[in-house]
């Protein structure tokens, strides 16, 4: 017997002390990963209006993300360009091939599509949902939004709309089985990187950003 | 599976570790912080123990249905462009890691924070076959240096202390400026940062662990704040994930349920900083990601627990609250259990997986004070499961001579009322004796060791039984 073989005959022994119906089983297995319901939702999982933008805020501000609001897509390059200088940073930052970010007018700095390289002062990178629960970002890794770029940049920028902004994990996978998504990797980031495994000291910038900054669309 | 593996001398590594100043100075500044972490984040939500009966009901659900989440999990993982490799034990998973990596000619492999991994060995047999493996978390990167294997299951570097890591990394950065300044903890993690990104891009193969499997999707999930298992991941051609098969979940919204007690249970935070579900190679057209996925699904023993006394174990999601609770493993670090798991988990999962020979003295590592099944955050009944291993210890003969004489003793004297009360009166008058003016004893007889480092609250010279009987008249 191979070992797929022999490892599922055991798991089916010890389920047939409870039970003898396989068939039974196999159904309510299949049942349960369709209907794939919610179980407990806490509260703060179920934000609604504005309330739920308020304890977005605030969550990301408990992990150590910052924010800046705008009010149009098309403010997004002056606006970045002002948070590089505000930070004393080149004006340069790498993205992927974003279509939401390929109309726009980048004239007023060095913008570069790719995946991430070994040095990457500043990467851009577009969440398709925030969750208010805990102040989560969610992105989804493909040619728009290369994957290395979340881990690899220095400082990481995400920009996020007002309306993907979801309660908690429940409706933010009802829209994303409802967006048809089927990335390689789903990215839920919740602050900037963190290390305290020097002498229990917390420590942000582990292997992944220093600093995590939201721009908010309205 | 258990070579090396240093279990059956608790009691001689207990003693070796109390006497040993630089582990006590690294556990007294861990000591704590966990715990008030973990108390503040369920303070914070009001429904955290019911998700812990949620999580626990779930974590019982698919444990009663395994065959067919994982065959529910291998169809998707496939489906996906992923394959699924088999391993019914420690020897399996280590030749399917050497296969992929032999086929793809790998030279070095970097590493995300696995358990399983440790368990399985893999360092050891990639080193043999001439593969370079690089730990990327900051605390097994830590022990890695230093020649050693965790001490705790989230905190891997838990037990060294700063000064020792800077020692560790001048001896391993040996390229690098003898002279620079490495006091500081911000210096020490730019440097390991630096180090760590070039072995990224070098990496062949980036192997993960799994904190879940999600039968729906194929997805494999991984937990962690450095962002190290998501570079070790993404930028080496292949992806390998080793996961034990209880790890499993049916949907995601049911993985939601276990994230939500699984990180403040853990370290108090809310969400750890990034939780990633990994669903097959890279796309056709992404920029970056593997071009091979591979999952590794280990059993090495647990299938035998189901339906057994210790089936309640495979609930467990390795949070580690249990050993931050433990009074024994605060005492005594990681290392003193002398295998992969420690602390409470260590004391149960230890004897399950290696034989009750090698990893049955770790039970009486407790003194059921029972906080560990009190913060669980699935309410694996640690305890019980503890005084099971001792039963079986007990019944092989495996327990100490002096213990189970004792043992014997008091089962004799509990058995026989006339003589316990007898007994118990006469010590009570006698050790009352020896403890009249201050009220406790500095030498306890027969229990000397027990007194050497606290005084002993002398009775007050009348037995329970005795004050019952008195009072009911």
């Amino acid at each position: 017997m191979s070992g797929r073989e022999t490892i599922l005959a055991r798991v089916r022994a010890a389920a047939r002390q409870r039970t003898e119906d396989d068939a039974e089983r196999e159904d309510r297995v299949a049942g349960r990963i369709i209907r794939h319901e919610p179980g407990l939702v806490p509260r703060q999982g179920a934000s609604s209006g504005h309330g739920r933008l308020t304890q977005f805020l605030n969550k990301l501000d408990q992990a150590s993300a910052s924010v800046g609001r705008i009010s149009s897509l098309a403010e997004l390059p002056r606006v970045i360009a002002r948070e590089l200088r505000k930070r004393g940073l080149p004006a340069e930052v790498r993205m992927g091939a974003e279509p939401m970010f390929r109309s726009l007018d980048w004239s007023v700095l060095k913008a570069s599509i790719g995946p991430g390289r070994p040095v990457e002062p500043v990467t851009l990178s577009r969440a398709e949902f925030g969750m208010a629960e805990t102040g989560t970002l969610v992105l989804c890794s493909g040619l728009d939004n290369p994957v290395t770029l979340t881990f690899l940049g220095e400082t990481h920028f995400v920009v996020l709309r007002r309306s993907d902004i979801m309660a908690g994990f429940e409706d933010m996978w009802a829209a994303f089985r409802a967006r048809g998504l089927d990335p390689r990797t789903v990215n839920m980031v919740t602050g900037p990187s963190r290390s305290a495994d020097i002498g229990q000291q917390l420590q942000l910038g582990a292997h992944g950003p220093m600093a995590l900054h939201v721009f908010l669309i309205d | 599976m258990s070579a090396g593996a240093t279990s059956a001398e608790f009691r001689a590594n207990s003693r070796a570790a109390l006497a040993d100043a630089n582990l006590q100075a690294a556990l007294r500044g861990s000591r704590g912080g966990f715990v008030q972490k973990r108390a503040k984040a369920r303070a914070a939500l009001p429904e955290f123990d019911a998700l812990r009966d949620e999580a626990t009901a779930l974590k019982n659900h698919t444990l009663a249905h395994l065959d067919h989440y994982l065959e529910a999990f291998e169809a998707q993982v496939v489906a996906s462009g992923g394959q699924v490799h088999w391993a019914e034990t420690a020897a399996d998973a280590r030749a399917a890691v050497l296969e992929i990596c032999d086929r793809v000619g790998a030279r070095t492999v970097t590493k995300g924070k696995s358990m399983i991994s440790e368990e399985c060995g893999i360092n050891e047999a990639l080193t043999a076959a001439n593969i370079t493996p690089v730990e990327t978390d900051l605390g097994e990167y830590i022990i890695q240096l230093r020649g050693e294997t965790p001490s705790h299951i989230i905190a891997p570097a838990v037990h060294v202390t700063v000064p020792e890591i800077e020692t560790a990394f001048r001896a391993a950065h040996a390229g690098l400026d003898p002279a620079r300044d490495l006091s500081r903890p911000e210096a020490m993690l730019k440097e390991a940062r630096a180090v760590l990104r070039e072995a990224y891009f070098a990496a062949d193969v980036g192997i993960t662990g799994a904190n879940m499997l999600v039968a729906e999707t194929g997805q494999t999930v991984i937990v962690t704040n450095e962002g190290n298992g998501d570079l070790t991941q993404s930028l080496p051609r292949v992806h390998i994930v080793i996961a034990s098969i209880e790890k499993v979940v049916p949907t995601l919204e049911d993985a939601a349920t276990l994230l939500r007690v699984l990180a403040r249970s853990a370290t108090g935070q809310e969400m750890s900083v990034y939780t990633t579900f990994s669903r097959g190679p890279r796309r056709a057209e992404d920029l970056d990601g593997p071009d091979e996925f591979h999952v590794i699904l280990l059993d090495n023993g647990r299938s035998a627990l189901l339906g057994t006394e210790f089936e309640d174990m495979l609930r467990c999601i390795r949070c580690g609250a249990c050993m931050n609770h433990c009074p024994v493993y605060q005492a005594v670090g990681g290392h003193a259990y002398g295998w992969v798991y420690p602390g409470p988990i260590g004391a149960v999962l230890t004897p399950a997986l290696t034989g009750v020979e090698q990893g049955g003295a770790l039970a009486n590592a407790s003194t059921f004070c029972g906080r560990c099944e009190a913060v669980c955050p699935v309410r694996i009944p640690l305890p019980r499961m503890m005084r099971s291993w001792r039963e079986k210890e007990f019944e092989k003969r495996l327990t100490p001579r002096g213990m189970r004489r004792g043992l014997g003793l008091w089962l004799w004297l509990s058995r026989r009322p006339k003589a316990w009360r007898f007994a118990t009166r006469t010590a009570a008058r006698v050790l009352h004796r020896m403890g009249r003016g201050s009220g406790a004893l500095k030498r306890l007889p027969f229990g000397a060791d027990w007194t050497a480092t606290r005084d002993f609250p002398a009775p007050e010279g009348r037995t329970f039984m005795e004050q019952w009987k008195a009072m009911k008249r």
